[in-house]
């Protein structure tokens, strides 16, 4: 299918295949089984300037744009979803701070998160529900020239290795966006949270207890902190989701068709037979519908349009390439039979992957409540 | 010091079995086969781009083929390669190794000055390994193929390790001069997003017959010392008796056939 | 008498390493002579290097009518483009029918050298090569495997001579050496000049290679991918010991590490002709079953009954490599004398 790819896209689509099957792919189970963030394939990718694809060149990224990010990000999730999860989270404060921040905070931070050289994350969830955010607890109280945060974010993705944290807190006139770097006094990543997929990135619950930070962390104007959160999530953290479900379900989807190809039985390949042949039909139809459905807000975001205008596409997105995903993972599981849960498939890793994603940026009847208001209004 | 880097385009290895025959035209046909940059290629333009750093100066790559060809130009250019040069004519359709040797001799000779050339050892499709060693006659240089490991000296020396059989040969060739690489040379660089945004601004030039004159009967079919006197499918002739039953029985039974044959 | 008023030889590079002669010359003297054979025409070697003279009685014996001998202290090692220049001069002079070289390392270096300075059309590693009269001239097609070996084409050089080909060791075999055969030996004062060594070789070294070669094996097992399942090439060394044969291997197993190149088998890699070939656990790639074509014995053993390798071999068994070969290896003991 040709989805319109200018020539830059299908270079960067092939050299991150390339960096993908070469680098990463060798090393999936390895690394997966170790559980260890996979700080070096961060630092290969930024090197490549793949992490820094929607950022602008003055800054130490592309400006590629989210149509270019997404084609990376299912490059990789092709191959090892939790490496294209690794951008659905730590591109969050890079588009915050691109976006809302300043001048100062854009250079002391962009470029090396663009290189690979630092990580993000970015918290908002907390127990009080991720999905009722006006329900959270952390403050951020005035303290002279700056604020002090006191608090508890959970399930937070790439918390524990990230050197800069963005967060969202309840403060004067609302909510604000603020971050703090690794270290500082005061803030904590208190656990690990045992996960069945992702094993290699980290979800973390951390705290903030007194933690003193500066005026010069205050990522746009006080008090309006979902004004940077929200269009940073959608733009961001869902796009992102629906990159790595579109990327993993591309995955297990090739890893069945060829075992099918492969394997004999009654005397011919499965392939052959009906039922299993038309399971593969409708996992290759519904990746491509996810595709579209996923590109199209990316092309227009690029085009220039409002993040704000594009929410229920992308919300929209979302949930259709996640929901994808689960279906063609669990089915690609079942067309190779006890060959499914063995490792050495990874097929199983792939399912188990995308529980995380029912979640991930919002879970899938948030999307479906954010599409509900709009056409029901 | 300036290079030239030779390439092709070939048709994606993993995909020859598509490749088909016309029973009436003999005609090979491979619409619908993708096409690749040969791959040990990268392997010759790694080690130019591994020079620059050392030396300073402009790599060219340059390609004899149909207009699809640019494709390969432009990932050289997205790896980093300063130029590009497309040898583009229906004239040159055709070409065996020698004919396309004269016709890149010609187009380097005018266009593009040089201390190093550097080409892959062979080829995916053809794998003749003769345009290199016959380019560099042509071009009046010295030569090495099949090099696995190279130096160019301050002094305008390369030393190089070729491969053979059971061994290397170590040569010293004075520059300006050829050199064909293996894929133990380097591990070649995947083109990074920088990279693949500068293509846009990289020159990428193509010449036709009449830009290098060269006489009509050297150019493609016509200038070709060899020719094509038939192509055919290929069917072996083996008994392919594949034994039935259990892993032990078929085992006895392989073993009898051996002892039938006779052979051992 | 050839075409265009040329002599009609056939003549044969014969390669020398160390002063070894290479076995792929010998090989071509055996086609050199049913070339040479139909034409009437001499069977000619050139051996090019420093007192190398001693090798000129074994070329004879093997059936050169004759041999030029171009010896010369600079032309101890391999130089590309001296030896090129020295050979092209004498092609130039005498005006050969066809010139055959074996498809070597040097062979392949060296071939296109003096076709270009001949100006003549080279085809490169050729599976066969035969007379067939075309348009009242008799002419050497020169057949190659195509796209990966499934396809065979057929290259001829109508007008240009000599007609060169480079041909891989093991496509020709060796043929009987006979004493009392009488030829030839002329000697020839090379014209040196030093622009033929702006590449100089300065050294040839020599490498470990493993045991025996295995284009000399009697007996070659060749392990393809599906070993991988296996955990190491334990077993599959153990056939190869019971069948006293040499171990080889497909790409992916040299690129994992499990054999070295001079192990590889396909078309980029050695082309074979033992008398037994094993395949275990290889799918049957066009690419890597043209390198034991000429194999006299072929047995398969891959998991997919699908697989392409059943078409290219005799006997083939189907099933897990980890099953198969234990009792596989159990029962050729049984056959081995005790």
């Amino acid at each position: 299918m040709d989805y319109g790819f200018s020539k830059e896209q299908e270079m960067l689509k092939k050299a991150a295949r390339q960096f993908a099957e070469t680098k990463v792919a060798p090393r999936v189970l390895e690394i997966d089984d170790k559980g260890d963030f996979p700080f070096d394939l961060v630092r290969q990718m930024g090197q490549m300037g793949l992490i820094g694809l929607v950022n602008s060149k003055q800054y130490g990224g592309s400006g590629m744009g989210h149509l270019s990010r997404m084609v990376v990000i299912e490059e990789m999730a092709r191959v090892y979803p939790s490496l294209g999860f690794f951008f659905q989270a730590g591109n969050l404060l890079m588009y915050a701070l691109e976006n809302f921040g300043t001048e100062e905070q854009k250079k002391r931070y962009i470029p090396d998160l663009c290189k690979g050289a630092k990580v993000s994350s970015f918290a908002v969830t907390e127990q009080s529900g991720g999905s009722d955010p006006s329900a959270m607890m952390t403050t951020a109280s005035r303290n002279g020239a700056g604020y002090v945060v006191n608090g508890r974010k959970s399930y937070i993705t790439n918390a524990d290795v990230a050197d800069v944290l963005g967060f969202v807190a309840k403060s004067e006139g609302g909510f604000s966006a603020l971050f703090v770097e690794k270290g500082t006094p005061g803030y904590e990543v208190t656990r690990r949270e045992p996960r069945p997929g992702f094993r290699s990135i980290p979800v973390n619950e951390l705290s903030f207890t007194d933690c003193h930070v500066s005026q010069a962390n205050l990522i746009g104007q006080e008090g309006r902190g979902m004004a940077a959160a929200l269009p940073t999530i959608s733009a961001i953290g869902r796009t992102g989701a629906a990159g790595v479900a579109l990327g993993a379900t591309q995955g297990a989807y090739e890893g069945a068709l060829k075992f099918c190809k492969e394997r004999v039985l009654y005397g011919k390949p499965i392939s052959d037979l009906q039922a299993l042949q038309f399971m593969l039909v409708d996992m290759n139809t519904d990746i491509e519908a996810a595709r579209w459905i996923s590109y199209r807000p990316a092309v227009l975001m690029d085009q220039g349009k409002s993040v704000k205008d594009l929410g229920v596409d992308i919300a929209r997105a979302k949930y259709l390439a996640v929901d994808v995903a689960l279906r063609n993972c669990l089915k690609a599981q079942q067309a190779m039979g006890a060959y499914g849960q063995s490792p050495e498939y990874r097929v199983e890793m792939y399912l188990r992957d995308m529980l995380e994603l029912l979640t991930a940026g919002g879970t899938q009847e948030i999307m479906k409540v954010v599409i509900g208001r709009a056409i029901t209004n | 010091m300036d290079t030239v880097v030779c390439i092709k385009q070939v048709p994606h290895p993993d995909h020859f079995s598509q490749i088909t025959l016309d029973p009436v035209t003999k005609a090979i046909r491979r619409e619908g086969v993708p096409l690749v940059m040969n791959p040990v290629d990268r392997h010759a333009i790694e080690a130019a781009l591994q020079l620059r750093d050392k030396f300073p100066g402009k790599v060219t790559v340059l390609t004899m083929g149909p207009p699809q060809s640019r494709e390969a130009l432009e990932e050289a250019l997205a790896m980093g390669a300063d130029e590009g040069v497309l040898l583009c004519d229906r004239a040159f359709a055709g070409a065996d190794a020698y004919a396309t040797a004269l016709t890149i001799a010609a187009a380097i000779r005018k266009f593009c000055p040089f201390s190093l050339i550097l080409c892959g050892c062979e080829t995916a499709d053809s794998g003749t390994r003769m345009v290199g060693p016959m380019l560099a006659e042509f071009l009046d240089v010295p030569y090495a193929t099949n090099v696995r490991a190279m130096k160019v000296m301050d002094k305008g020396i390369c030393l190089v390790e070729a491969d053979m059989e059971g061994g290397c040969m170590k040569v010293e060739l004075g520059l300006p001069a050829l050199i064909t690489v293996n894929r133990a040379v380097n591990e070649p660089r995947i083109p990074d997003v920088m990279g693949i945004i500068g293509v846009a601004d990289k020159l990428l030039s193509t010449y036709g017959a009449n830009d290098l004159g060269l006489p009509a009967e050297k150019l493609g079919l016509t200038g070709s010392p060899t020719r094509v006197a038939g192509v055919w499918e290929f069917k072996k002739d083996r008994r392919s008796e594949v034994l039935k039953g259990n892993p032990k029985n078929a085992s006895s039974d392989a073993v009898a056939r051996l002892r039938e044959w006779g052979g051992l | 008498m050839g075409s265009n008023g040329h002599h009609g030889e056939t003549w044969i590079y014969a390669e020398q390493r160390r002063g070894k002669l290479a076995r792929v010359s010998l090989e071509l003297l055996s086609k050199g002579a049913e070339l040479s054979g139909k034409s009437g025409s001499g069977l000619v070697c050139v051996l090019v290097g420093s007192s190398v003279e001693h090798l000129a009685p074994e070329l004879v014996s093997h059936g050169a009518g004759k041999v030029y001998v171009i010896d010369d202290p600079r032309l101890e090692h391999y130089q590309n483009q001296a030896y090129a220049a020295v050979i092209a001069d004498l092609v130039r002079e005498h005006q050969p029918e066809i010139f055959l070289l074996g498809a070597t390392a040097i062979g392949e270096d060296l071939a296109p050298c003096i076709a270009a300075k001949v100006g003549t059309g080279l085809t490169a590693h050729c599976i066969d090569l035969r007379m067939e009269g075309c348009n009242g001239a008799s002419m050497l097609h020169q057949t190659v495997p195509g796209w990966g070996g499934g396809k065979r084409v057929d290259i001829v050089c109508p007008e240009l001579r000599p007609q060169m080909a480079t041909v891989k060791p093991g496509v020709f075999v060796v043929p009987q050496a006979k004493q009392d055969r009488r030829g030839q030996i002329v000697r020839v004062s090379p014209r040196l000049d030093n622009r033929m060594f702006r590449a100089r070789t300065v050294e040839i070294t020599e490498e470990a290679e493993s045991d025996l070669p295995i284009e000399e094996a009697e007996v070659v097992v060749a392990a393809g991918w599906g070993v991988n399942a296996l955990g190491s090439m334990d077993l599959v060394r153990e056939l190869a010991e019971v069948l006293e044969g040499a171990v080889a291997g497909t790409r992916p197993l040299l690129d994992k590490g499990w054999i070295t190149s001079d192990c590889m088998i396909g078309q980029s890699g050695k082309v074979i002709g033992p008398n037994l070939l094993v395949s275990l656990g290889a799918s049957g790639a066009m690419h890597f079953s043209t390198g034991f074509e000429r194999a006299k014995f072929v047995l398969a053993v891959d998991q997919n009954p699908l697989a392409p390798i059943f078409q290219s071999a005799d006997v083939g068994i189907v099933g897990d490599l980890r099953e198969v070969l234990p009792p596989l290896i159990l029962e050729l003991r049984k056959l081995r004398p005790a």
